[in-house]
């Protein structure tokens, strides 16, 4: 009996720190696109080097799912999209800073895949055997490639034989592809070019596809939080600027 | 209300067959793996027990990855398999691989405990009227332990109904090929306004389950009748 006080105790002591601790120091919590993770790191401690350290909470994924995410709740400062679709979509639910937003990078899409020299053009992918793409239900890059598919006449006939393997979000597709687990991905240039053994097959024709934009904006929390809104300004700035088109992005100028 | 996409019914059928498939598979490997644990006397038995019940401990999701690496192009058997033009990853084949292995452990230690329960002097009685090992098995260890079969059976078909770690890694999200209900489910909610369709699934999947519940229920029943 005495033994069971003395564990409850020495555990409500930890759950009571720990959950102080927690909250003592709140971080800026950002949701970013999966293309745009490690571009978004550096950018992150380029801004922590300057502003100190506030201490920034990335969270990766498609961005449909993080747009979802805040829509139920989940806490975030920033919220970057791949696309306008979601942006639209968190400002349609009221949950962002309508006057944040704000297109900051452009980017394109690739088919990319292990070296394979009889894979030129979007024809040519009808002849190989599985081809990765972010699941286009909440992955924009996935919707990229399906709208390039359609546009080509080519969605019908690989969905029907079975042919599309769903990623969950652009970088697992380009992870299949990197490892040779499938022929190749649509992936967007900035992850092909972070590929250790992929290589860019081709470039998908810009007129098959919608543009890629990623806007990003502040959520209606994230608006009261002065470091936030500082990240925010630098991140639509010259600087990051700079960095985005070292990563292999293209700015909105 | 209630409407299923042609995907979600896909996603129903493949689920059916990869559970079916697995467990119908894994029985008999099962029986024997169970026999083997309570019988034999054989050197490196704590090893076996040790290695089928490694996937009841581990994150589906590490059994995934390692059957990743195993059958994956570069992989021992993937790479001997490919030789033969015979594709497992990304394959129904694949997910059938995925649920047979992390459904193994609860079909071998039901019908374990079956066996063990099993009151040895039968087994003595068999072979001293004249049955040969064989015989004894096939008359008097299967049998007496048909409910535990039944029940393992059950419990690996309710389990490869939910696989989702191992499958996901090893067999893929292909619409139509291996998206079983688990993998359509965690697509839906995963995407704004999934919600519904979302629903919908774990409504088939908790219908499906109660379902294998209750046939699993009546066939125990006429098993311990006759």
């Amino acid at each position: 009996m005495n033994h069971l006080r003395t564990l409850v105790t020495t555990l409500a002591t930890i759950l009571l720190t720990t959950a102080s601790l927690l909250q003592a120091s709140e971080p800026i919590r950002i949701s970013v696109p999966a293309s745009m993770t490690d571009a978004v790191k550096e950018l992150a401690a380029r801004f922590e080097a300057s502003a100190g350290p506030i201490g920034i909470v990335i969270n990766s994924g498609a961005s449909g799912a993080l747009a979802k995410q805040i829509a139920e709740g989940a806490p975030a400062d920033l919220f970057i999209s791949a696309n306008a679709k979601w942006m639209n979509y968190l400002h349609d639910e009221k949950m962002i800073d309508p006057d944040s937003e704000q297109v900051f990078a452009t980017n394109t899409l690739v088919f990319a895949g292990l070296l394979n020299p009889a894979i030129t053009g979007m024809a040519a992918v009808t002849e190989l055997e599985r081809i990765a793409i972010a699941s286009p239900k909440s992955a924009p890059a996935g919707e990229y490639a399906m709208q390039a598919l359609e546009g080509a006449g080519l969605a019908r006939a690989l969905e029907a034989e079975g042919k599309l393997v769903l990623a969950k979000d652009v970088r697992h597709a380009l992870a299949y592809a990197d490892r040779g687990e499938t022929d190749g991905a649509f992936v967007y240039r900035t992850d092909a070019l972070r590929a250790s053994r992929a290589v860019i097959l081709f470039e998908v024709p810009a007129a098959l596809y919608g543009a890629v934009t990623y806007p990003v904006a502040l959520t209606k929390g994230g608006a009261t939080k002065p470091a936030a809104r500082q990240l925010h300004a630098f991140l639509t700035g010259a600087g990051a600027r700079q960095i985005l088109r070292q990563h292999g992005f293209g700015t909105p100028d | 209300m209630l409407t299923l996409q042609p995907a979600d019914i896909d996603a129903i059928l493949l689920s059916v067959q990869v559970a079916c498939a697995a467990t119908l598979l894994s029985t008999p490997v099962g029986i024997a793996v169970a026999w083997l644990l309570v019988h034999a006397r054989i050197p490196g038995k704590a090893l076996l027990e040790g290695i089928v019940n490694l996937p009841l401990v581990l994150p589906p999701v590490v059994t995934g990855y390692l059957l990743l690496v195993l059958f994956g192009r570069r992989g021992w058997i993937g790479a001997w398999l490919a030789r033969h033009d015979i594709q497992v990853i990304f394959t129904l084949t694949g997910a059938v691989i995925a649920s047979a292995v992390v459904g193994f452990p609860l079909l071998v230690r039901s019908i374990r405990l079956g066996m063990e329960n099993i009151d040895p002097g039968l087994r003595q009685a068999a072979r001293t009227l004249g049955a040969g090992p064989w015989d004894t098995f096939c008359t008097v260890t299967l049998p007496l332990s048909g409910r535990a079969v039944l029940a393992g059976m059950t419990l690996m078909f309710a389990r490869s109904l939910g696989e989702f770690g191992a499958t996901i890694i090893l067999a893929g999200n292909i619409p139509g090929v291996t998206q079983t209900i688990p993998l359509a489910i965690y697509e839906y909610t995963s995407a704004p306004g999934g919600d519904r369709m979302a629903l919908t699934l774990c409504l088939v999947s908790i219908l499906l389950s109660f379902a294998v519940l209750l046939i699993s229920g009546a066939a125990g029943k006429k098993l311990e009748r006759s």
